[in-house]
């Protein structure tokens, strides 16, 4: 550029301060022809170097610029030519603060500094008349219609060298006290330190809690339209989302083998709820991983939890989960996937009588109350686009008596990895029928037809296994 | 001390410890053809791992825990970028390694001052299927950039131990010498296509065919990463048969039967090239990985 300057400036100098006579102008003439000349080639090599031809994409298809050859291999400098030349730094520019960016990614001008993407998740739901009386099918409350269950917008991204962040806004219809609106809340804000000693992690702020395998993915990322009844009668419909601290540590060992530690205020009000650091609820997991051979893998994990509920009576979760994939050499997404989870729940409860007769219950003592429930699903999908699934899912209600079972069938189509729809049919068996508000209607058989479309604009997360 | 709880903890359950040798340099490599030029320019000094086998694609690879094991150890992360492996990052997040983290000296991004293809210069969203935002990001299917790519891996490999920069400096140039001889080689088996027309199944091979003046004129998908619709593919047989495109590039993820059902009726044939070193048989080191596709290419063009 300063080449092509210097030759202008010449240029000008040299015509104005010309005299007029005809050979004086033939002269200029030419030599003014080879300035042209020298100035075309200065741009063709710019143009060259910059590699992006002008012409637009004839289609939306095709936006790129031509395919232009690269430079012949000995055309082509070295970096550490370019690198050695360049000036060594002055004590200035050592005193000076500065961050290490440099060293990783290109940075273009306008780029954002960090991730932006919408995730939505739209639901419908059709099952019969006495189940949506009752309120009681999948959906609380939201029997029979079409609904956004989710719109969720997530930041993430880099936040200095040391740590990475993570914030998620979520908007969902829901139902309260028969009164429906949209909800809005914070679903994720946390920070990950990731610079820390001995192979460690600390994540920090609220997040949905790494217990067991399905409790760390949001609604749109569920293998199933719906969470597993287990979870929702164990953790709540939306699952363990809380406020506090997980400490991680990776062995240094051929294969992978993570520990967790967490501390959190264990506000979830269906399994623990005493909301407060002076009785805090503390969590850990474990989970190792075996790839088997090129084509399939296994995870296993181990997940505890124990807090106090609301009564300040201890309360405590042990889970275990497996996930096996085949993925055959070659293809881009799996045959086959199994998986499973089961949780144990021991919770005291007090123990309520009238022991001095005169009509109001007493507290005379506690006990122990112990519930599981497990589910198992399978998904086949032979095409890139199509998916087929069967789940199984048995629970005891960890504070009521009885149990339920469900089956649920499902055939997703995936036009995109941006774009899912499904459709399941589920049937749950309770031993005990459900009872809506004001008696309104009771169901202890569901039937439901579930319909989902999700989609994302903008940055997704990582697939992962 | 933690060394020593691990070793104890892996001999307790029977496992194999650790077999790299101490003075090694570990490095991890997105891909697989990044892997062997760190090895052309690390040598013996360093032990290579790979997150994407060569028979996967790097772009759209499902992060496991294994990947986050092999990182977990690393003292070099070796990334191809323009977005084609941005999956690393949730492996570095699950590996807990600090010497690999964004912003640290123990990774390096190798498309560094590469002459990106294919930058998009209009504005770009998903209707236009997967698209690159930041242009092709296949470049490790250039030779010709080997200077470039080499030369990012030597800098990252002197910044992690800097007093074998000269041996680095030294594998490398000899590398480049028999790199530039085997190029003058593929480039005269070509010659004679020069210019020659192919339909690819996915815009992956533009530094390949732009190297050796092939020119790629069409795509079997209509749109990056989606199946094609039957019309774009009755237009894409009537524009094969007109202008006598004898060649249908794929790679081995790629719809092979329909891009053979595309070949029989526009009368072309289907190639099969490696995507990467290593994704087909017989192609596993740098030098037999090239050899093999412009083979390839010569069989389909003639």
């Amino acid at each position: 550029m300063r080449r092509l300057i210097v030759v202008c400036f010449a240029a000008v100098v040299t015509l104005a301060g010309s005299p007029a006579s005809a050979q004086d102008v033939e002269s200029l003439r030419r030599e003014v022809e080879a300035l042209r000349k020298q100035l075309q080639s200065v741009t063709e090599r710019l143009q060259a170097m910059e590699a992006r031809p002008a012409p637009p994409a004839p289609l939306p298809a095709s936006p790129a610029a031509p395919v232009a050859a690269p430079a012949p291999l000995a055309q082509v400098p070295p970096t550490t030519k370019t690198e050695s030349a360049a000036p060594a730094p002055t004590l200035a520019d050592y005193a000076r603060p500065h961050q290490p960016f440099a060293l990783a990614e290109r940075r273009g001008p306008g780029q954002l500094l960090f991730d932006i993407g919408v995730s939505t998740d739209l639901v419908a739901n059709l099952t019969q008349r006495n189940v949506e009386k009752a309120r009681a099918g999948t959906f609380a409350g939201q029997e029979n219609r079409f609904f956004p269950r989710s719109v969720e917008l997530g930041l993430f991204g880099q936040i200095d060298p040391y740590a990475r962040g993570v914030a998620r806004i979520e908007v969902g219809e829901s139902v309260e006290n028969g009164e429906r609106g949209f909800q809005v809340e914070v679903s994720e804000a946390h920070l990950t330190l990731l610079t820390l000693p001995f192979s460690t992690q600390l994540k920090l702020g609220r997040m949905l809690n790494r217990f067991g395998m399905l409790n760390q993915l949001h609604e749109d990322d569920l293998p199933q339209t719906d969470r597993p009844n287990v979870l929702t009668r164990f953790l709540g419909a939306e699952g363990l989302i809380e406020n506090g601290a997980e400490l991680t540590w990776v062995a240094p060992l051929p294969f992978y083998l993570e520990a967790l530690l967490g501390v959190f205020t264990g506000d979830n009000e269906d399994a623990f709820g005493r909301g407060s650091l002076r009785a805090p609820l503390v969590t850990a997991r474990v989970r190792t991983f075996f790839e088997l051979d090129d084509a399939s893998a296994i995870q296993l994990g181990v997940s505890a939890a124990s807090g106090e509920t609301s009564e300040e009576r201890r309360s405590s979760l042990a889970g275990v989960d497996l996930k096996y994939k085949l993925v055959p050499e070659g293809w881009r997404h799996p045959l086959l996937t199994l998986a499973g989870e089961a949780l144990f729940a021991s919770r005291k409860v007090d123990v309520r009588g009238d022991s001095d007769g005169d009509g109001i219950g007493d507290v005379g003592g506690t006990r122990t109350r112990k519930r599981w429930g497990w589910y198992a699903y399978a998904e086949l999908q032979p095409w890139q686009r199509w998916a087929l699934g069967f789940r199984y899912d048995w629970t005891q209600y960890p504070t009521a008596p009885g149990r339920e079972w469900a089956v649920e069938p499902y055939l997703a189509f995936k036009p995109s990895e941006f774009l899912r729809f499904r459709l399941a049919y589920k049937h749950t068996d309770r031993t005990h029928r459900v009872t809506g508000p004001d008696d309104r209607g009771s169901a202890r058989v569901v039937d439901e037809i579930l319909f989902q479309a999700s989609f994302i604009l903008g940055a997704h997360p990582t697939d992962a296994f | 001390m933690m060394r020593a709880v691990t070793l104890l903890l892996a001999l307790a359950l029977g496992l194999p410890v650790d077999t790299v040798a101490a003075d090694r340099i570990r490095v991890v490599a997105t891909i697989n053809d990044h892997r062997l030029l760190v090895e052309a320019v690390g040598g013996d000094l360093v032990e290579v791992d790979v997150l994407a086998r060569p028979a996967q694609n790097p772009d759209d690879l499902e992060v496991r825990p294994s990947h986050m094991a092999k990182l977990r150890r690393a003292d070099l992360l070796v990334i191809n970028g323009l977005d084609v492996d941005a999956w690393v990052e949730a492996v570095v997040v699950g590996a807990n390694n600090s010497r690999v983290v964004p912003g640290a000296a123990g990774r390096v991004d190798v498309s560094r001052g590469i002459p990106v293809l294919e930058v998009p210069t209009t504005k770009v969203d998903r209707s236009m299927g997967d698209v690159h935002p930041a242009g092709n990001p296949h470049y490790y299917l250039d030779p010709g950039l080997t200077p470039i790519t080499t030369g990012n891996i030597l800098e990252a490999l002197a910044r992690v131990a800097p007093q074998h920069r000269a041996t680095f400096e030294t594998n490398r140039q000899a590398f480049l010498t028999r790199v530039s001889a085997s190029l003058a080689g593929w480039q005269r088996a070509l010659e004679r296509f020069r210019g020659a027309p192919v339909v690819v199944y996915h815009k992956e091979w533009a530094y390949l065919l732009a190297r050796f003046d092939i020119r790629q004129v069409d795509t079997v998908e209509d749109r990056p990463g989606i199946p094609p619709s039957p019309g774009h593919l009755v237009q894409l047989i009537r524009r094969m048969r007109d202008e006598k495109i004898k060649a249908i590039v794929v790679s081995a993820w790629n719809d092979r039967r329909t891009a053979e059902r595309v070949a029989t009726e526009a009368g072309a044939r289907v190639v099969l090239l490696a995507h990467g070193a290593g994704a087909l048989k017989g192609t596993e080191t740098y030098f037999d990985f090239f050899d093999y596709n412009v083979k390839a290419l010569i069989q389909a063009l003639e």
